[in-house]
């Protein structure tokens, strides 16, 4: 079929503005649905949503627990992800040479492409039989083996987004600090980390945010009790549940207020990792803006 | 309190000790608080480890203010020597002591008594005393200064073991996770594990319908994502203007991007299952509406990789917009494309919250004859095993399905990685 060349690269431009805006729809749809599903739960509950108050026969359904669960994972995770991610960040990024630099990038990434089953799953028999046998747990099912599955879960996108902001400092700025006479480690502690710690922090937000999304191993390792622990931070020996456990857990069978409820949990995650990726990209956007002069 | 402020009279009688000129005092102080720390708590760790209370809880808790008090003044005496980092440092290092040794002995067993084996105490020693071993480093480096001063080139090699140390202890991890499911996996496969039906709850039989399902996922996933993540990454990178509506969009794209996988699988089962029912069409979709961020994010990168000048060259030899794209922008950005997509469907076909609601049923399903039949999928049925280890012949099934799994989902993660060092274009 021939066309006037106007008339056809115009049609090839609309064809693609409905594409996106199909994308775009649907991204927006997903956002639409998962509120208005979420509001009776928020509507009947109001602020008691927060509530520990979790109980299939009285029909209250507060997120408390849940939320107290995702904190206490969460801490414990980044207590680990935080300090290994950015040493190791410092290592690929400053002192590996170059070939070894070359095989331990692609094995970082494929860290984080193996999925979250498998880690349950060897949380479920390696870790939380280790934990019972050696740390002598009664049952290994904590929010122990939780953070530290998470903790690994977490640092590879810490690890990846720290070098690049580490290697995306200009050159000039090492060179000026090493003619004074600073050694490389000086160099790196007084003048690298410190240039590049807006996309470090970014790099950091976003594993929190991964973190807190993260489903199966949790579900799998934390033994799925819905009940804030004695005391709130005993991090050791209490099964526990988070936001993502509680929707696995409970989904299959929830009706009525119940799946309100989960969706509202639902609404909850969202808007945390929401926050925690527009803040991390304004971050990154600092960093860019600051160099690109250079 | 600043030391200026105290009057006269105060400091020559009481706070006069603990003021900056009599040095050697409050030198003298710190040593026998970090002293007395270290006792406390290694009196706390031992009653830990032997599960020999040392009194009941009040009169840990008295030890406990005791030692605060004590560190205060630690801390004291870091203020007034005006040492800041050794003030953080020991802040982070006591609280990380006081977790170790007093909040857990505080909670002791739940469940009635319980024997301590030696394993467990000799963790928890190796715990303790490394956190004591810091804390009596960072004292003395303070107390005895001259003779143990660190030199800069020192201070670098030991920087540089911490930094191999926590890359090890990075890899670790994967280590062990790769080798076990390897070493464990490789034995339950055989030829009929991988072509014969699931039975009696995967204790018996293969997983031939897990694998056809979780590639038939994969399919109809790339058939979802891969052609709008395009569509609207060429959209935007090449026809929108740059603007406050773009913007939005790409943030937009962020968030859905970062959203929790189980925030997908809520959206398919209130969405999806009404119409589709529980079966194939449903997890795609929401499978696909999952891998779309991904896919338009590296398609944007990639496009965006392409020089301005390139598309400037087309145009000058009279090529339209849409000849520009296809001719010069897109070959180069290929590559960019396909190994996000890629990526995009190993996680994809990874995932298990999304199709745990949406597609999958554990009993019953079988290789699909359509689009709305329910399937099995590798990842959910690995769920289910783990979900029933214990029982005779799940576990060798069990780590023969997470081998399965594992290798499809690296190796697709390997063919990405292959297809960009490979096939990169330098501009």
């Amino acid at each position: 079929m021939w066309l006037p060349r106007k008339v056809k690269e115009a049609l090839i431009k609309n064809f693609f503005l409905v594409v996106a805006a199909t994308s775009i729809f649907i991204i927006l749809f997903i956002f639409y649905f998962l509120f208005t599903q979420a509001s009776p739960a928020f509507e009947e509950f109001g602020l008691n949503i927060f509530s520990n108050n979790w109980s299939y026969s009285k029909e209250q359904y507060g997120l408390g627990a849940a939320i107290h669960g995702t904190i206490i994972v969460t801490i414990g995770a980044m207590l680990i992800a935080i300090p290994l991610g950015i040493l190791s960040a410092i290592f690929l990024a400053e002192l590996a040479p170059y070939r070894l630099r070359m095989i331990l990038k692609p094995i970082i990434e494929l860290l984080a492409g193996i999925p979250s089953i498998v880690y349950g799953f060897i949380g479920v028999l390696l870790l939380t039989r280790y934990l019972r046998d050696s740390f002598d747990m009664l049952s290994g099912y904590s929010y122990l083996a939780g953070s530290l599955i998470l903790g690994v879960m977490a640092l590879p996108i810490i690890i990846s987004m720290s070098d690049d902001a580490i290697k995306a400092v200009p050159r000039a700025y090492k060179e000026a600090s090493l003619a004074v006479g600073a050694t490389k480690w000086e160099t790196i502690k007084k003048i690298t980390v410190p240039s590049a710690i807006s996309g470090i922090s970014a790099a950091v937000i976003l594993g929190i945010g991964r973190a807190v999304g993260e489903t199966m191993e949790v579900s799998l390792v934390l033994g799925n009790r819905m009940d804030i622990p004695i005391p709130p931070f005993d991090f050791f020996e209490t099964t526990g549940t988070t936001l993502t456990a509680l929707i696995v857990h409970d989904m299959g069978e929830a009706v009525g207020v119940q799946r309100n409820a989960l969706f509202a949990a639902g609404v909850i995650l969202f808007i945390i990792v929401a926050i925690m990726s527009i803040s991390s990209n304004i971050l990154r956007e600092r960093i860019e803006k600051k160099f690109k002069g250079d | 309190m600043r030391l200026k402020e105290i009057p006269k009279s105060l400091k020559s009688s009481f706070m006069g000790y603990f003021s900056k000129e009599n040095f050697e005092f409050i030198k003298l102080l710190y040593l026998i608080s970090i002293i007395f720390c270290s006792i406390v708590a290694i009196i706390g760790f031992f009653s830990l480890a032997f599960s020999i209370y040392f009194g009941d809880n009040v009169v840990r808790f008295l030890l406990l203010v005791i030692a605060l008090i004590f560190t205060y003044f630690v801390y004291y005496s870091f203020f007034v020597l005006k040492k800041r980092k050794q003030m953080i440092g020991l802040t982070i290092f006591t609280i990380i002591v006081y977790l170790l040794v007093y909040l857990l002995p505080l909670f002791p067993p739940k469940y009635g008594l319980r024997d301590y084996d030696v394993d467990a105490s000799i963790l928890k020693f190796v715990i303790v005393s490394i956190s004591l071993v810091i804390v009596g480093v960072m004292g003395s480096s303070l107390t005895f200064r001259p003779r143990y001063r660190f030199t800069s080139k020192s201070k670098e090699k030991s920087a540089y073991y911490i930094l191999i140390v926590s890359i090890l202890l990075v890899l670790y991890p994967l280590i062990i996770l790769i080798s076990s499911i390897v070493t464990k996996g490789v034995g339950g496969i055989s030829w009929d594990f991988l072509t014969m039906d699931v039975r009696k709850l995967g204790t018996e039989g293969g997983i031939y319908p897990c694998i056809v399902g979780s590639i038939f996922l994969m399919i109809g996933t790339a058939i979802v994502a891969i052609p709008l993540g395009v569509g609207c990454a060429i959209y935007l990178q090449e026809y929108a203007r740059k603007g406050l509506i773009t913007r939005i969009i790409s943030i937009c794209v962020d968030i859905l991007q970062g959203t929790p996988s189980i925030v997908h699988a809520l959206f398919g089962l209130a969405f999806f299952v009404p119409i589709f029912g529980i079966s194939l069409l449903t997890g795609i979709l929401t499978l696909g509406f999952l891998t779309l961020p991904i896919v338009i994010r590296s398609s944007e990168e990639a496009f965006r990789s392409v020089p301005q000048n390139i598309r400037e060259g087309a145009y000058a030899v009279g090529a339209t917009k849409w000849q520009a794209i296809r001719t010069v922008v897109l070959p180069p950005a290929l590559p960019g494309i396909i190994t996000g997509s890629v990526l995009g469907l190993g996680r994809a076909v990874g995932e298990t919250a999304p199709i745990m609601f949406t597609a999958v049923y554990f009993f019953g399903a079988g290789v699909p004859n359509s689009l709305l039949d329910p399937i099995h999928a590798l990842p959910y049925h690995l769920h289910e095993l783990t979900k029933l280890i214990g029982y005779k012949e799940v576990t060798q099934n069990a780590w023969a399905t997470a081998f399965v799994l594992l290798a499809i989902v690296l190796g697709m993660n390997a063919i990405a990685i292959i297809i960009r060092e490979r096939f990169r274009v330098e501009f």
